[in-house]
């Protein structure tokens, strides 16, 4: 069996996710006690930053260092978003963080607020979760009548309100500056930076947005030491994972692991192994946008780094055998990226029409030789000139599919 | 609930001009040229603006949906596990095309994944979910809408 190290896990299917004093009683809210009687924003950010975490939500990129920049502007407002639109697909884990432990959740979101200095949070929630918006409704009435959120939080200086505010199917509105301008009532569309969120955010004000799994993990970290939290994982990359594997395996759902751990465990080990007894054909890491991977590549380990041959993007995991049908699935790809498209830039807009439309007649046998010709511009153009990294999402699995598996793409016999 | 009543539980604020839309289309089903003004009115913004956010989400309608509406998810993960095959069954059996507007009294419509891809393939007959569906339990499923 695996050896378990649960941070974000611990307390699912022990705790009634309805009830704030389930949650106390399993150590909830014992890390913002901590912070408000024992630390500062300062020492607390310093944790943070010791633990090594990085973002969830795709980029990774490291939480200590965005908080301090948000810290560190002037200014009395400032804003906090816990990202909780998960429209990518395949990925459930944040999801699921709501149904079984929503109380951790808000945990970090009101101590990660504090430590920026914002006085007011957002949650914002994928549109179609309307039983997470209920939960989460509930668990911040229950959290203000314990005096956890509100003005002088537990008899100190802080103040927060927390609001939730309800997406309404977008895939783009998961980027952070799309995501705020759905909040601000405008179109879901990115936002050119410089400036970057944490200096002018959602209103023009300074805002840090992180991924709820991300924000789950701090009230560990808070508790336990940045120094502990960095023990566990890999080296490159601290704590651990909710990873999401799906497709052609036995047990398909969401299992926390140390980062770092292999592709080929968390098939074997976690999810069960392959489904009905067939062979491995590949896998995708990492949703729509994630790279391919060949049963060669099994034995890497799944990590946040830059230089890593797959990227980990939010740990949603697919998992295929022969069964599956390659001219289904760059169907199913390029059918979602032109609905996704958010049409604000022209090579996007029109590169995943294009590549939709190939990936019809590739399905129905009927390409032509300026359609192969045509693919190799479109995959370079995504690659190279769109306006948010969308247009690159677009183009990966796409152009993986086609180096790896030309011969059945194109129905050539040799 | 009319659109008036809606628009007085909300301040005119502009971080409220996405909910007041949703609420509209939960309570109408779409957000007509009608009810878009008055909340245009409501927000001091022209009608142009209120319809350039609406017009941008899938959760918000801006006409009139057809009586019968299908839904079948097209994600990756339903895709391995047959949801085009449920997709053909359904445009044979109707006669119409995934996408298309013509018919006025039933659209089918793909859809993103929505996160119950172990449970998929997972497909929406006028807001109600089945999952595990297959090309003949998708054929039963829609015999009980007609
Ligand atoms: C097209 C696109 C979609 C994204 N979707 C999500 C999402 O659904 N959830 C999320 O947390 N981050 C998403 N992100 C990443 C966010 O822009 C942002 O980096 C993240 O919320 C920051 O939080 P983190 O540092 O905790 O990961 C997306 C990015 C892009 C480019
Ligand atoms: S790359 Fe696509 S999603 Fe991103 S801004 Fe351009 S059109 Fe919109
Ligand atoms: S792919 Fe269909 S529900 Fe996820």
């Amino acid at each position: 069996m695996v050896k378990e190290t649960k941070i974000i896990t611990k307390n699912w299917s022990q705790i009634d996710p309805n009830e704030i004093d389930d949650a106390i009683e399993a150590g909830g809210y014992r890390a913002l006690e901590k912070f408000i009687h024992k630390m500062t924003p300062a020492l607390a950010l310093e944790e943070i930053k010791l633990s090594g975490l990085c973002g969830r939500g795709g980029a990774g990129f490291p939480t200590g260092i965005k908080l301090e920049s948000v810290q560190k502007e002037k200014g009395k407002e400032k804003y906090f978003i816990c990202n909780l639109d998960e429209s990518e697909p395949g990925a459930y884990k944040d999801r699921s963080i709501v149904d079984s432990d929503p109380h951790m959740l808000l945990e970090g979101i009101i101590i990660e607020s504090l430590i920026v200095g914002a006085r007011k949070a957002f949650i914002y929630v994928n549109g179609n979760y309307q039983k997470q918006i209920e939960i989460l409704q509930r668990a911040v009435e229950q959290a203000r009548a314990k005096n956890f959120i509100g003005e002088q939080i537990l008899g100190s200086k802080y103040n927060l309100e927390v609001e939730i505010f309800a997406g309404a199917g977008a895939y783009i509105c998961g980027e952070e500056t799309a995501l705020i301008n759905s909040i601000e009532g405008n179109r879901g569309e990115p936002k050119a930076r410089p400036p970057f969120p944490t200096q002018c955010g959602l209103f023009g004000k300074p805002t840090a947005v992180n991924n709820a799994e991300t924000v789950a993990n701090i009230p560990w970290i808070i508790s336990n030491g940045g120094k502990k939290f960095a023990t566990i994982g890999s080296k490159k990359s601290a704590g651990t994972k909710l990873f999401i594997v799906n497709g052609c395996v036995k047990n398909p759902g969401v299992f926390e692991a140390p980062l770092g751990t292999k592709l080929a465990d968390l098939i074997e080990k976690y999810a069960g192994g392959m489904q009905n007894g067939k062979n491995f054909w590949f896998a995708q890491v990492g949703g729509s946008s994630g790279r391919l991977v060949l049963e060669n590549d099994l034995v890497r380990k799944l990590e946040y780094d830059r230089e890593a041959k797959i990227p980990l993007g939010s740990g949603a995991i697919l998992v295929v055998d022969k069964t599956a049908d390659i001219h289904e699935l760059l169907l199913s790809w390029m059918s979602f990226f032109r609905r996704e498209s958010c049409g604000k830039c022209v090579p996007c807009r029109e590169g995943t029409y294009r590549l939709w439309e190939i990936a019809k007649r590739l399905q129905d046998g009927e390409i032509s030789e300026r359609d192969v010709a045509a693919i190799k511009d479109i995959l370079w153009t995504l690659n190279n000139t769109t306006f948010c990294p969308l247009g690159k999402f677009a183009a990966t699995a796409f152009g993986d599919a086609l180096s790896n598996f030309q011969k059945e793409i194109y129905r050539l016999s040799k | 609930m009319t659109v008036e009543k809606i628009l007085l539980e909300f301040d005119a604020e502009l971080k409220n001009l996405l909910p007041v839309l949703k609420k509209i289309n939960a309570e109408f089903g779409y957000v007509g040229e009608e009810e878009a003004q008055k909340v245009a009115d409501y927000f001091s913004l022209p009608l142009s603006k209120v319809y350039e956010t609406a017009s941008f989400y899938d959760l918000i309608n801006t006409k009139r949906q057809p009586p019968l509406m299908i839904q079948v998810c097209s994600g990756a993960n339903c895709a391995v596990k047959s949801a085009y095959k449920i997709i053909s069954e359904i445009e044979n059996q109707l006669h119409i095309k995934a996408g298309d507007d013509f018919n006025p009294n039933v659209k089918l419509e793909i859809i993103s994944c929505l996160g119950q891809c172990g449970r998929g393939p997972i497909m929406i007959i006028n807001k109600k979910i089945f999952t595990q569906v297959t090309p003949s339990s998708a054929r039963e499923f829609l015999h009980n809408y007609m």
